[in-house]
């Protein structure tokens, strides 16, 4: 297996954003490609992450990404993994890589929904369910989630301020992002005064709806030696599945896909959680970065909102989870969020971080899943 | 096979699918056995009724549930199984209504999915 390596990271502003669909992922692609000093042409194939295209009238983005960046004739795909699209497509692009069918690719990341409002993305959404028992039955995400959180709050010693403070920590993170949705400083006061949206989660435990864009240069070790210094290696990449709905799973208070994704990641990398300096971890709702923290190995079931609390999932706390302000207020277009972490934690670990870097960090995690956690995907990165 | 569940369910039952070969306990909506990959089951039906496993109230509702808001998504543990089922349990608006642990069954189905009641 060849060693796979992030050459470069390019990123739309995510938010409520004018261009098209198209326009912005041609402009996180560029980016991608001026950051890693690259010809276009040298790319052999283009991986295009994308849920719901066909809301701003472009589906089948590939070709036509790959022809504004003046190679047509490079074969490109779309997929589609509901919020997990985006880590599920580097997933698939590091495989082809590391197996040597390309030395180097595109891996680009898209969602352009908020034209449609509030009523139809939160609709649109719900199809990301199993929908003949979930959405179909009135579920949101938001509900979904907070389903989960109910299942938590009663089995443990957690309360609703605990899962405000995830909400507080990622906006303060958010504030140093300039790409960051919501730049907002806010308090648990503020979360626990916000609109119901779906007991117990309320309008600041949920992500918001974003528009944006994002794009990495995934190429061999080869490949990369010959252009660049700042490279990043990818070390461990793993995945797994859930059970498609709530009801199919024993424990609501765990999402079993995390749990196999991460073990075969750290497997992979020959690491354990211990080793993990920053996570850019799946927080759609609170309840999902105190869940995801738990099962990616950081903190005991049950414990993870203790962490919280002690501030050790803050920037400079023990693992540094969401330093980006992560879904919740960097923001989530679904189908690039996936991409968005690996475009972080590039810029953490080959010194573009600014004021969000987190001190002295040599190992980062990404952790992106679809749905309530139906499918997943787990990549670990070490600075060169 | 849909079919046949939603009718178990429009007179407030659940089809399930017994694996011949293990004996695993499944939804009628799988067609091989998630226990041990068989492909042989027998039909067994069960009451609908259980009690809340988790839920929660919606108030921002997807298109077409907006004259139902706000209401419970609800997924219940059906009594005596390992078994759990989710729908919807409408003229709830407030967590005190609802309980985990709380008795509920199955009364029909419509366009708005599996229709849940507090017994």
């Amino acid at each position: 297996m060849e060693k796979v390596c992030v050459l470069g990271a390019g990123s739309t502003k995510y938010g409520k954003l004018d261009d098209s669909i198209t326009d912005i992922t041609i402009q996180a692609s560029v980016g991608a490609i001026e950051s890693a000093g690259i010809d276009p042409k040298e790319i052999q194939a283009g991986y295009i992450s994308n849920v719901f295209g066909v809301a701003d009238k472009q589906v089948h983005l590939g070709p036509v990404v790959m022809s504004n960046l003046g190679i047509p004739e490079k074969p490109s795909l779309s997929i589609e993994s509901a919020c997990g699209s985006g880590s599920v497509s580097f997933r698939e692009a590091f495989a082809n890589v590391a197996a040597g069918f390309y030395d180097a690719v595109l891996v680009a990341g898209t969602e352009k929904v908020t034209h449609t409002g509030t009523e139809w993305t939160t609709t649109y959404f719900s199809y990301c369910s199993d929908f003949f028992y979930e959405g179909g039955a009135g579920a949101s995400f938001p509900g979904l989630f907070a389903s989960m959180a109910r299942a938590y709050l009663t089995e443990f010693k957690a309360t609703e301020e605990d899962l405000a403070m995830v909400a507080v920590k990622n906006h303060e993170n958010g504030l140093l992002n300039p790409k960051a949705h919501l730049r907002k400083k806010i308090t648990v006061d503020d979360v626990m005064k916000s609109a119901v949206v779906a007991s117990p989660l309320k309008l600041y435990d949920c992500c918001p709806f974003s528009d944006g864009a994002s794009a990495v240069i995934l190429c061999s070790e080869k490949f990369a030696k010959e252009h660049s210094k700042n490279y990043v290696n990818v070390i461990g990449s793993g995945r797994g599945g859930s059970p498609a709905t709530l009801q199919g799973r024993d424990h609501m208070t765990t999402i079993p896909s995390t749990k196999l994704a991460a073990q075969a990641a750290y497997k992979m990398a020959g690491i354990t959680p211990k080793d993990i300096d920053f996570a850019e971890v799946h927080d759609c709702f609170t309840i999902a970065e105190v869940v995801d923290t738990e099962d990616l190995g950081f903190f005991e079931k049950g414990k993870g909102v203790q962490a919280v609390r002690e501030g050790r999932t803050s920037k400079n706390g023990d693992v540094a989870i969401n330093p980006s302000g992560g879904l919740k207020a960097k923001g989530h277009p679904i189908g690039a969020t996936g991409v968005g972490q690996v475009v972080e934690v590039f810029e953490q670990l080959t010194g573009k971080a600014g004021e969000r870097t987190v001190n002295d960090a040599k190992i980062g995690l990404t952790h992106n899943f679809g749905a309530t956690g139906a499918s997943c995907a787990v990549h670990i990165f070490q600075s060169v | 096979m849909k079919q046949e569940f939603i009718d178990a369910v429009k007179s407030g039952k659940v089809l399930t699918k017994k694996c011949t070969k293990c004996g695993h306990l499944h939804l009628a909506t799988v067609y091989f056995c998630q226990n041990c990959g068989a492909k042989g089951f027998e039909n067994k039906i069960l009451e609908g009724t259980g009690t809340v496993a988790t839920y929660t109230i919606i108030t921002v509702p997807p298109a077409g549930f907006e004259k139902y808001t706000p209401y419970a998504w609800v997924v219940m543990k059906i009594d005596g199984y390992e078994l759990r089922i989710s729908g919807f349990l409408g003229g709830i608006g407030s967590p005190a209504q609802l309980p985990v642990g709380a008795k509920i069954k199955i009364t029909g189905y419509d366009d708005r999915g599996i229709l849940l009641e507090k017994q």
